[in-house]
């Protein structure tokens, strides 16, 4: 289903139509119950005070007794129910934001991490706050109406200059209403960059310190937020001339209705009673009025925030998700002949068991060939094969469990080690250890009385580079991935444990599957059952690493 | 999966005191701005009470059977009053907006000034999501209290002593019924205000939470995909935003019962006029008007109080987020300013012992000098301490024991600005800022221009992929731009040094990140940044300790063995054992 603002708006309310009703009705009995206050002080006085008998005041008080449980009872649970289905309409929305960005198929990320925070809370919370606006919004139409109806009964002129004046009123607040949204809308997105601009500054913290650029930063972030907040002050005027103006315009149509009726009482039209009564309504009136005054352009406010998200649910998915399900368990993949970004008809492939190194010179290439070794990225020209059949074809979910692309700088989630390296708790005791052991990150682990237990900040913060790079490939390892592709998985590390590494690796994978190492390290390249020289964007030559020593150029290439 | 939030060393949360005199002073910056608004909502409660009174006038004239002359009066003062109220809002709305959005602005930047500036372990352990929570909902909690609260507050107070003024000049007895429905309302405050307290606190804590779990899905989604992970990323986030949505249903529900309780001192200050009215009518002490009107200002009270109430309720709910924004932004700032040191200062460490966790020491009693233009190189498996060592000597972080000194002064002596125009480090973390190229590179010197830009990126071998960048200096880097490959990302960190040109510089395996295809590229920059300065260089690649003046060797903290390059290949140490290790293969 397409993502628009209508849809993300409507959704909620769509979604709880029982619950919302009930809320609503008990709103509506709020409003009026709260209306029905000032007549039952009139039947109090009328039939107690008036009276001065003791019997027929203390009823009369019970009778007011009863509206307040009726109308308390009622804001009580409806304001819960209202609030309930806002809340949990707006946690959804953050899911949905979120698993927006974890989808499987990934997504063109366009926006900063701090960005789709504010998206995620801020926006959300607006858009489903129309949930609960609309329920004062039926309150006070209900409002509106009774008391016209009531009108109609006293004085057909006064009635119709109180329903016809009454939308014209309203449509006359609107006049400002789209001015107040627009700038609503350009606030929102201000303060959405100050946030953006927020997490991007946090985030590089370190290299902000490392050269003392606190102050330089701090005056950026500055400038931003001074940008966002002139916007909210010229907000907020606008929001001033459109509550001023509602004032106005009630103050004006409470006069007119009051000069009408104070007119017509004096002709003999209207008793006293009735007087009283109409414009006491008409005073009653400049509630709801001012309510549906303001309601267009909070609505309004909340459509931004429903146009944001819906933008955001709707950028395209980056990975290209096939039809073919079936891949055999230990597929080999291929590249036949790719060209793409600086790779000229590269063709190459994985065996089962083999360890195979890919030494490429050029950055830019490395990468493109770690990507499409994933099958995630369409080439140019040429294919992708993951088991014989076309990599596109195959669907993401039988890409992913055939081959696993660890992404260089690979993220760590916040946990303990043992969760870092095991996130789903799949490998025993033993299992666990041949890898922690393979990958070196044993050491990191017999650094805390701890042990596996040990706490791991989120990115890995409270680890070292080569501690982190470590954890990683020991969590590729733990994955067991039939074909495993690692980027640069030791360019952290010191010389002797990338030793322990390459040893560990090419034991430990043996048994599991195919691996490729894109890198240029010498352990590795010397660890590997075949090294694919990549120069210039093709292949030079492909051999064990022994052989290609005595290439000069490759020589010159790998060793240090 | 994750840590609680408990084992969270939440950034600090400022006290009560604190809090309120920091907020008085923001607002006080603004006297004109913070007078007009509460002369404003004065006058606006104000006009709101005229058009009460002119109806009554109205009855009045009828009930008299005045003519219709007599209705021009009352009518037109509703017309003024409603002209006036109107102007008096615009005015008020706009100052408040000018005297608080301003205030937060400063508060929400002081707060991420401060975060910059806190030793980046506690920063880390706290977690991004809470300066992201701080910067963001608690800015807009308290903004949105503010819109809310002063209006209602200054306008329901100027209707609450006109109407009350108006219920005693009717009769005193009447006028003290309503007053004892003072207590009634004094205990639902006195009910819900310790109650919902720590239920807001506790809801910014998980919202804190709700926050670091959206940044960790969005900042790892590239490698919770790689291993089909998604899932895990998002339990964390549903957990941490369910939390959080309990807690706002738990707050609310404890609110509807503080309005039913403020709906009892409605009723219960009602019945009491009521009950007085009637007696008085009884004893012929009031007339059946005057107790009648005395039980409609009565109920006029109700939305005044109900919202003066409200604001406690505000101040409370936004006073936990202030706190916590006041927490930070109060944080004290070493506002020493930077100065020069004579000549070449050298880095002197000794017996410098550091543990980021209590009882984990991870460097003991290391003694380390550089002397001017020393080029010392750092190495050691993973887990030796080079990276603390390295930030313990570029004064990024306070050892637990020990002293640094440059040019003879200790770091704290000399205060964190100079230390930084002295000392820089490039960390193994890359991270290109949004913006520019040239953003980032002027992080490092606000001043320099084309030529200097082009210059250090000359230096630092970027000049090739600069020439093919469409927009070049101006080309657009990071999430919104060109990604830049970890190698392209390292040299714009190389080229900052060089724009920054300290005396004193660390390179933290600066050339870890790239991958070994682009690690000598990189090498060669580093070379170029090192020359003319000290530095200290953490290298796992040994042909950086090769080309060194000294090379120091650690292992599980210590210094173990330390000498030039030669000497201790020879020595057949722990040196020799790497360097065989990095050459044989």
């Amino acid at each position: 289903m397409p993502h628009t603002a209508r849809r993300v708006v409507l959704e909620p309310f769509r979604r709880n139509r029982g619950l919302l009703t009930s809320a609503y009705v008990l709103t509506v009995l709020w409003q009026l119950g709260e209306a029905a206050v000032p007549v039952m002080i009139g039947v109090v006085v009328d039939q107690g005070i008036a009276t001065g008998d003791l019997g027929p005041f203390l009823l009369s008080c019970l009778g007011l007794g009863l509206v307040f449980l009726v109308f308390s009872l009622s804001y009580r649970f409806g304001g819960r129910m209202a609030l309930r289905v806002q809340q949990a309409e707006s946690h959804r929305l953050r899911l949905e934001a979120a698993g927006h960005v974890l989808d499987p198929r990934g997504v063109r990320d366009e926006q900063l991490s701090g960005e789709t925070l504010s998206l995620a809370t801020s926006d959300a919370d607006k858009v489903t706050m129309l949930v609960r606006q609309l329920g004062y919004t039926i309150a006070s139409l209900v409002t509106v109406v009774v008391t016209a109806v009531y009108l109609v009964g006293v004085d057909v002129t006064l009635a119709l200059v109180v329903l016809l004046g009454l939308p014209v009123t309203i449509a006359l607040t609107q006049a400002v209403s789209p001015v107040v949204a627009r700038r609503t809308e350009r606030e929102q997105a201000a303060v959405a960059r100050v946030a953006g601009l927020a997490g991007d500054l946090v985030a590089g913290v370190r290299p902000i310190k490392g050269i003392g650029a606190e102050d330089v930063a701090s005056h950026r972030y500055r400038t931003s937020s001074r940008a966002a907040q002139r916007s909210a002050v010229v907000t907020a005027r606008s929001w001033g001339y459109l509550s001023g103006l509602t004032t106005f315009i009630a103050g004006a149509f409470l006069a007119l209705v009051a000069w009408l009726a104070g007119s017509k009482a004096l002709d003999g039209d209207l008793s006293l009673g009735q007087l009283v009564a109409v414009v006491g309504l008409t005073q009653f009136l400049a509630e709801p009025i001012k309510h549906l005054g303001d309601l267009s352009a909070q609505a309004a406010s909340s459509w931004a925030s429903a146009r944001r998200i819906a933008a955001f649910l709707s950028t395209e998915r980056d990975l290209v998700d096939g039809t073919v399900a079936d891949v055999p368990e230990r597929p080999r993949v291929e590249l036949a002949g790719v060209t793409h970004g600086r790779l000229r008809d590269v063709s190459l492939s994985t065996s089962d068991g083999e360890l195979l190194a890919l030494a490429v010179d050029d950055p830019a290439a490395a990468a493109a060939l770690v990507a499409l070794l994933g099958g995630d990225v369409v080439p140019d020209s040429g294919e992708v094969r993951v088991g014989g059949t076309p990599a596109h074809a195959l669907t993401i979910d039988a890409r992913r469990r055939s081959v696993l692309v660890v992404p260089h700088a690979a993220y760590l989630p916040e946990g303990t080690l043992r969760s870092v390296v095991d996130p789903l708790g799949r490998l025993g005791a033993d299992e666990l250890d041949a890898v922690l052991a393979a990958s070196a990150a044993e050491d990191v682990v017999a650094l805390h009385d701890t042990g596996l237990d040990h706490a791991v900040r989120a990115r890995g913060a409270s680890l070292s580079g080569g501690q982190r790079q470590r954890l990683a490939l020991a969590r590729a390892l733990a994955a067991t991935p039939a074909v495993l592709v690692l980027h640069d998985p030791t360019s952290a590390v010191d010389a002797v444990t990338e030793q322990r590494v390459a040893a560990g690796l090419s034991a430990l994978r043996r048994g599991h599957g195919a691996t490729v190492v894109v890198t240029s390290s010498p352990a590795l390249l010397a660890a590997a059952d075949r090294v694919v020289w990549v120069r210039d964007g093709r292949v030079a030559a492909e051999a064990s690493h022994a052989t290609l020593l005595a290439e000069p150029d490759y020589r010159e290439a790998v060793l240090r | 999966m994750s840590a609680p939030a408990a084992e969270r060393t939440l950034l600090p949360v400022a006290g009560r005191g604190a809090t309120t005199r920091l907020t008085l002073r923001l607002l006080a910056r603004r006297p004109v701005a913070a007078t007009a608004t509460v002369l404003g909502f004065v006058l606006a409660g104000l006009a709101g009470v005229v058009s009460p009174w002119a109806l009554g006038v109205v009855v009045d004239v009828v009930r008299d059977g005045g003519s219709r002359d007599d209705l021009a009066t009352p009518v037109l003062s509703i017309v003024a009053a409603a002209l006036v109220g109107a102007l008096a809002e615009v005015v008020a709305v706009g100052a408040l907006a000018q005297t608080a959005v301003p205030a937060l602005a400063q508060l929400r930047e002081d707060v991420l000034d401060r975060s910059l500036r806190l030793d980046s372990g506690r920063l880390e352990a706290a977690g991004t999501g809470d300066v992201m929570a701080r910067v963001g909902d608690d800015v807009r909690t308290v903004t949105d209290a503010l819109d809310e609260a002063v209006p209602l507050l200054v306008g329901s107070l100027t209707a609450i002593v006109f109407t009350a003024g108006g219920l005693f000049a009717l009769d005193w007895r009447l006028g003290l019924a309503g007053l004892l429905a003072l207590p009634a309302y004094a205990a639902s405050l006195g009910w819900y205000l310790p109650r919902s307290g720590p239920f807001y606190r506790r809801e910014r804590v998980a919202q804190g939470e709700r926050a670091e779990a959206l940044m960790a899905g969005v900042q790892g989604a590239g490698t919770w995909r790689a291993f089909g992970h998604e899932r895990l990323a998002m339990e964390q986030v549903e957990r941490t935003s369910d939390t959080a949505r309990g807690l706002a249903q738990d707050v609310f529900v404890m609110l509807t019962r503080f309005w039913a309780r403020m709906n009892r001192a409605e009723l219960v200050g009602m019945l009491l006029v009521l009950g007085a009215g009637f007696w008085l009518v009884r004893d012929g002490a009031v007339t059946v008007g005057a107790a009648t009107a005395a039980a409609l200002y009565f109920h006029r009270l109700f939305n005044p109080i109900g919202a003066v109430l409200m604001v406690f309720d505000v101040v409370q709910r936004s006073g936990a987020s202030l706190a916590r924004l006041a927490g930070v932004a109060l944080l004290p700032r070493d506002e020493t300013a930077a100065h020069d040191l004579p000549g070449a200062p050298a880095l002197v460490l000794s017996g410098v012992g550091h543990a980021w966790e209590p009882g984990v020491p991870v460097l003991h009693d290391v003694d380390l000098a550089v002397a001017p233009g020393e080029r010392v190189a750092l190495v050691g498996s993973t887990g030796a301490g080079k990276t603390t060592l390295a930030a313990v000597a570029a004064g990024l972080v306070t050892p637990t024991s020990g002293s640094v000194r440059l040019a003879g002064r200790p770091l704290d002596e000399l205060g964190p600005a100079t230390v930084r125009r002295h000392v820089a480090v490039v960390s193994q973390e890359v991270h290109v800022l949004t913006g520019t190229l040239r953003d980032n590179l002027t992080l490092a010197r606000e001043d320099a221009d084309d030529a200097d830009l082009h210059e250090a990126l000359d230096r630092v071998g970027a000049s090739g992929w600069l020439a093919t960048l469409p927009g070049g200096l101006d080309a657009p880097v990071g999430t919104f731009g060109v990604e830049l490959t970890a190698a392209q990302a390292q040299q714009v960190a190389l080229a900052r040094v060089l724009l920054r040109d300290p005396a004193v510089v660390v390179l933290d395996e600066a050339t870890a990140e790239a991958g070994s295809a682009g690690a000598r590229d990189l090498e060669d920059a580093a070379l170029e940044v090192v020359r003319g300065r000290s530095a200290v260089v953490v290298a796992h690649r040994l042909t950086q300790a090769r080309t060194a003046d000294r090379v120091v060797v650690m292992e599980a903290g210590r210094v173990v063995e330390q000498g030039p390059h030669d000497e201790l290949v020879a020595a057949e140490g722990r040196y020799a054992e790497l360097w065989r290790a990095w050459t044989s293969s």
